[in-house]
């Protein structure tokens, strides 16, 4: 089940201390998501996607507005509660993919699952289930540096899912493919979240990659275009 | 281009301050551990070789003083060169030359352990002419010393004892005390200068007959008459040493140097090592920064490369980080290590002049040549250790795309070639230790321990890998998920956390090697001196502060102890130096029957002391020590020489001793015979047994009672004198304990070195850690559990590589250093609290970097690139 998602006013500021001039990277941005729904954030670089972004993911704290997340505040949740969170509800997927270049696939993937208490034995089926689901069974054991763009963007979306999070974040998950890669990645991810009917938010500058989204939010220089 | 072109020196200057010197200046701490690490090396070498060049300087310094303006010195090799010698050399006085003989001795000036003082009984009148002599008051000349028990000293004497013309100086020796009046005071110039100026001058005959020498010399200093060629001078050499009785030797005054250099070799080369280890682990400070900073800057060295910059240029910059990290560490380290050298003068001269010149003063001497080749091997390594990274550096590709992963993959394609040349170097250092001593010094040895030590550290990766392949399901059954992230960092930085690893092992296994040796031989002595420390007191001339007794003992003192009531048997022992092709060794005596009676002296070859001795004493044999038996090659049953006045003398060893009291060597003739060979009385020391019923401390009681009032001797139980020979035991190791503590520092800053840089390289893998929700505690804990097994394949490599070390250490090293066979002995106890101690500094520096991981700033950590 996915989750439902809210923002009220939520502004974020970055530096203003000791008399500077801040910068606002959001301004009262409102919104809400339909649990199960795919949102695309459309818009320029540095007009705010992967601020709101971070926040709805539990990364950081509004500087004014809160983001409710199934009912809860997330601005009220302790540093472990936050963690949990990042760890069971909201996951995320980069532009950069950002595997542990330490680890192989099957480690990837499975590390969330051990992150949550899962045993070794069932967090390595449920990883390896996972790399099914993206086309990757056969790469298992080969470590980041051995993968295409393509490949890597699908072990990170399969560890993205491995806990079966309500919430997926997409900070330009095409960001770094080429156009037809890009297009597999996410038809592939559109596949696999409306299966699970998992809340996604998708940042993105591409007016193609938004298209894959049921609904399209423009975000420009920190607000939402009505 | 050529090196020295335009664009290469353009390239080189415009590309050092962003590669280079603003990385440095914004992380310090990296900066200043690597400069301490080579400063560390550097000073213990410095100080090691400061304090040695000091302890032969000023030996060397009092030969040149005391032989003055001789030109050949004849000297005794034996208990003392006959007086008749002196009417041998009579023609040299009627061919123009001065001969002026000369008794050296020690003494404790004032008191039974008052200042140790050269003595040197001279013939006034023939003395002037070898040696110079300068009196402070006019009026003094050195005739003054014929007036009767009249002594010389020096300004720097008197002024430190109060010493005025006039006054009374009580000399001790050979357990006996005299008073003798101040004559006159010399100024610190010629013979004044030697010893430092602890030195007294009296008259021959004085001399002879205070120190039991009469009718013999020490020494006779020739002066040449002017003038003479070359050729002239090898022709007087030649018939001075026709016309010597036989026990004498003549030769140029400087040969007694080297001798001594010699004696404090192996000693010197010990030290040595140990400050070359110090130097490794510095080298390993400057591969690793360098190597980090190579990784760290791999993006940037890719842009200036794309901007043009050549893979010259490049590898000049890095390189020449490398020399800067040098110069700055030797030049720091060659302060320190002057600064260490007076502290090293006292550990290298204390033990020196304690084992081989008692009267040794050494004053610290900055030898510039010494700084220089400190200053320049520190240069050297660091150079030579940067030569990897820089090369890494060049070969960094424009534009540069590869990943860490991926450069990361390419080192560990290195670990099976690593593995085999590190097994080929283990398979040598075993068969560097077949081998025996090479020019008297065990370079084989050292070579077996180096090649051990460098073959364990190519194995490192491989046991690195094999470790975390093995290790990686079962630690994470038991300690979660924060031992797999600990073990992804550990092979995923393969080429850093195993050079980590490799250090400790390095420092671990000296730690090991030496506390093992120096368990096994503390363990050995300790037995040793169990059994052959059987009788109840031991009596030794007193000796003035600096320890070992000198002068002897005389007869009546002997006869003396003898008649104390509950006084059972005495055994004196009685010794003099002499060489064997200039290699000194001693010729001691004791009382055969005596020890056959107690069977106190264990030999090697586990015969019973008893019938061994008993019979040696019918047939007039000698016992060998081990160390002479080591030194000289000799084998029971064969002949040794020994000099006499009569001319040398054959006897037969009847067996072989076990002796840690000295490595010089010990040839050991029963009392009687000895005296007839050399006529020789009194002792060195002597051993006394108790009737039973009276306790030693009663013993020592009625002995030092009966002495009171007529001999200086110092009286001892069997306990207070074996607590003693322990104490000095530790003493002389405290040096080595010191330098392994600094090695194990230096290794254990390199783990936290490592752990720091491998936090900042994985910024972004800790804040993809955080944003897969791992709480800043278990990224706290992965890295301690990194640091863990760091440590833990450190302490486990170091045991084993040390276990190996101690071996050659044991069995190959030191005994051709010394001639000793010692008991392996493994202390347990101390290796577990070592390891265990490691084990917690390595956590202990986990801490800081694990802090660090944990305040990752998760979002900016992610946008970086």
């Amino acid at each position: 089940m996915g989750a439902r998602v809210i923002a009220e006013s939520v502004t974020k500021s970055y530096g203003g201390g000791r008399g500077a001039a801040g910068v606002d990277a959001l301004l009262g941005v409102s919104l809400a998501l339909e649990p199960g729904s795919f949102t695309a954030l459309l818009g320029p670089s540095g007009c705010g996607k992967s601020t709101l972004l971070n926040l709805l993911g539990g990364l950081d704290r509004p500087t004014e507005g809160r983001v409710f997340v199934d009912g809860k505040d997330l601005a009220t949740l302790s540093e472990d509660d936050r963690d949990a969170y990042r760890r069971k509800t909201a996951a995320t997927v980069f532009q950069f993919f950002n595997l542990l270049p330490t680890m192989t696939a099957l480690e990837n993937v499975a590390l969330p699952l051990l992150l949550e208490g899962v045993s070794l034995a069932d967090a390595d089926v449920r990883a390896a289930r996972g790399l099914l689901d993206v086309g990757l069974a056969d790469k298992e054991h080969a470590y980041p540096y051995e993968l295409s763009g393509g490949q890597l963007q699908r072990v990170a979306v399969a560890r993205a899912l491995a806990n079966e999070p309500a919430l997926l974040l997409a900070d330009e998950p095409t960001g770094n493919l080429d156009s037809k890669t890009g297009e597999q990645v996410l038809a592939l991810v559109a596949g696999l979240v409306k299966e699970r009917g998992i809340t996604v938010v998708m940042a993105t500058h591409s007016a193609e990659a938004a298209a894959h989204a049921s609904r399209i939010l423009r975000l420009r220089d920190g607000r939402l275009e009505p | 281009m050529t090196a020295s072109s335009p664009g290469l020196r353009c390239g080189f200057r415009s590309l050092i301050g962003p590669l280079v010197l603003r990385p440095a200046t914004k992380d310090r701490l990296r900066f200043l551990l690597t400069v301490s690490g080579i400063a560390v090396g550097v000073a213990t070498i410095a100080a090691i070789r400061l304090a040695n060049a000091s302890v032969l300087s000023s030996f060397s310094d009092t030969v040149d003083f005391v032989a003055g303006k001789a030109g050949i010195t004849v000297l005794a090799d034996g208990p003392g060169i006959p007086e008749a010698a002196l009417e041998r050399l009579a023609w040299l006085r009627r061919a123009g030359a001065t001969l002026a003989p000369a008794i050296t001795e020690t003494a404790a000036a004032g008191a039974a352990d008052g200042e140790v003082v050269e003595v040197l009984g001279i013939d006034p009148l023939a003395d002037a002419a070898a040696r110079e002599y300068s009196f402070a008051s006019e009026a003094s000349d050195i005739l003054s010393i014929f007036e009767k028990d009249s002594v010389l000293v020096t300004s720097v004497f008197a002024e430190r004892n109060h010493l005025h013309p006039g006054d009374f100086l009580p000399l001790v020796a050979g357990g006996v005390e005299r008073r003798f009046r101040v004559a006159a005071v010399l100024r610190p110039t010629g013979a004044a200068r030697a010893a430092s100026g602890s030195i007294v001058f009296m008259d021959l005959a004085v001399a002879q007959e205070a120190f039991g020498k009469v009718g013999r010399l020490d020494r006779i200093d020739v002066v040449l008459p002017p003038g003479l060629s070359g050729d002239d001078r090898a022709r007087f050499e030649e018939e001075i040493r026709a016309s010597l009785p036989p026990g004498t030797t003549a030769g140029r005054p400087e040969r007694r140097t080297e001798t001594v250099d010699r004696l404090v070799r192996a000693f010197r080369v010990n030290l040595s090592a140990l400050g070359l280890i110090a130097l490794l682990v510095g080298m390993y400070f400057v591969y690793n920064t360098l190597s980090i900073s190579v990784l760290r800057r791999r993006t940037d060295i890719g842009t200036v490369r794309a901007l043009g910059a050549s893979k010259r240029s490049v590898f000049a910059v890095f390189l020449a980080e490398g020399l800067a990290l040098g110069v700055l560490g030797s030049a720091a380290g060659t302060a320190l290590g002057v600064a260490l050298a007076k502290g090293a003068l006292l550990l290298v001269g204390g033990t020196a002049t304690e084992l081989y010149l008692p009267s040794a003063h050494p004053a610290l001497h900055l030898d510039p040549l010494v700084l220089l080749l400190a200053f320049t091997v520190g240069v050297a390594s660091s150079v030579l250790s940067a030569l990897a990274p820089a090369l890494e550096a060049a070969g960094v590709e424009p534009a540069a795309t590869m990943r860490h992963g991926s450069v990361e993959a390419a080192r560990r394609r290195r670990t099976r070639p690593l593995a085999l040349v590190g097994s080929a170097l283990l398979v040598l250092a075993f068969l560097a230790t077949r081998p025996g001593p090479l020019n008297g010094l065990p370079l084989f040895g050292f070579v077996s321990v180096f090649l051990i030590v460098s073959g364990v550290s190519l194995l490192a990766p491989a046991v690195v890998t094999f470790a975390a392949a093995r290790l990686d399901r079962p630690a994470l059954r038991l300690f979660g998920v924060e031992a797999r992230l600990a073990r992804a960092n550990l092979t995923g930085s393969l080429s850093r956390t195993s050079v980590a690893v490799a250090a400790l092992t390095m420092a671990l296994a000296m730690m090991v090697s030496v506390a093992v040796m120096v368990g096994s031989f503390r363990t050995t002595v300790a037995t040793w001196v169990g059994q052959t420390l059987a009788s109840d007191l031991f009596l030794s001339p007193a000796s003035g502060r600096s320890g070992p007794s000198f002068g002897r003992i005389p007869d009546e003192a002997i006869d003396l102890v003898r008649a104390v009531p509950g006084v059972d048997d005495v055994d004196p022992f009685l010794a003099f130096s002499a060489t064997r092709n200039g290699v000194p060794f001693t010729v001691g005596s004791g009382l055969f029957a005596f020890i056959a009676k107690h069977g106190n002296l264990p030999l090697v070859d586990g015969r019973d002391t008893r019938v061994v001795f008993t019979e040696a004493l019918g047939k007039d044999e000698a016992m060998i020590s081990e160390p002479f038996a080591e030194k000289f090659r000799v084998k029971v049953g064969e002949l040794v020489e020994l000099p006499t006045d009569r001319g040398p003398v054959q006897v037969r060893v009847a067996g072989i001793y076990t002796d840690y009291s000295n490595d010089r060597g010990t040839v050991t003739l029963d009392r009687a015979h000895f005296q007839r060979l050399w006529s020789l009385a009194g002792a060195s020391s002597v051993a006394v047994t108790l009737k039973d019923g009276v306790s030693p401390e009663e013993g020592a009681r009625r002995v030092a009672a009966a002495l009171r009032g007529r001999f200086a001797l110092r009286v001892r139980t069997n306990a207070t004198l074996r607590k003693i020979v322990l104490r000095i035991f530790d003493r002389t190791f405290a040096v080595t304990y010191a330098l392994e503590a600094v090695a194990l520092a230096v290794a254990v800053l390199g783990v936290f070195n490592t752990l720091t840089a491998l936090v900042l390289e994985r910024r972004r893998e800790i804040g993809l850690l955080r944003v897969l929700g791992t709480s800043a505690a278990r990224v706290k804990r992965a890295i301690r559990y990194e640091a863990a097994a760091i440590g833990g394949l450190g302490a486990g490599l170091g045991a084993l590589a040390g276990g190996a070390m101690s071996l050659v250490l044991v069995h190959v090293i030191n005994r051709q250093s010394f001639g000793w066979t010692i008991a392996m002995h493994t202390p347990w106890g101390f290796l577990a609290a070592a390891l265990g101690l490691v084990l917690l500094a390595t956590l202990a520096a986990a801490s800081r970097p694990a802090s660090l991981a944990a305040a990752t700033d998760v979002a900016a950590a992610l946008k970086e690139e």
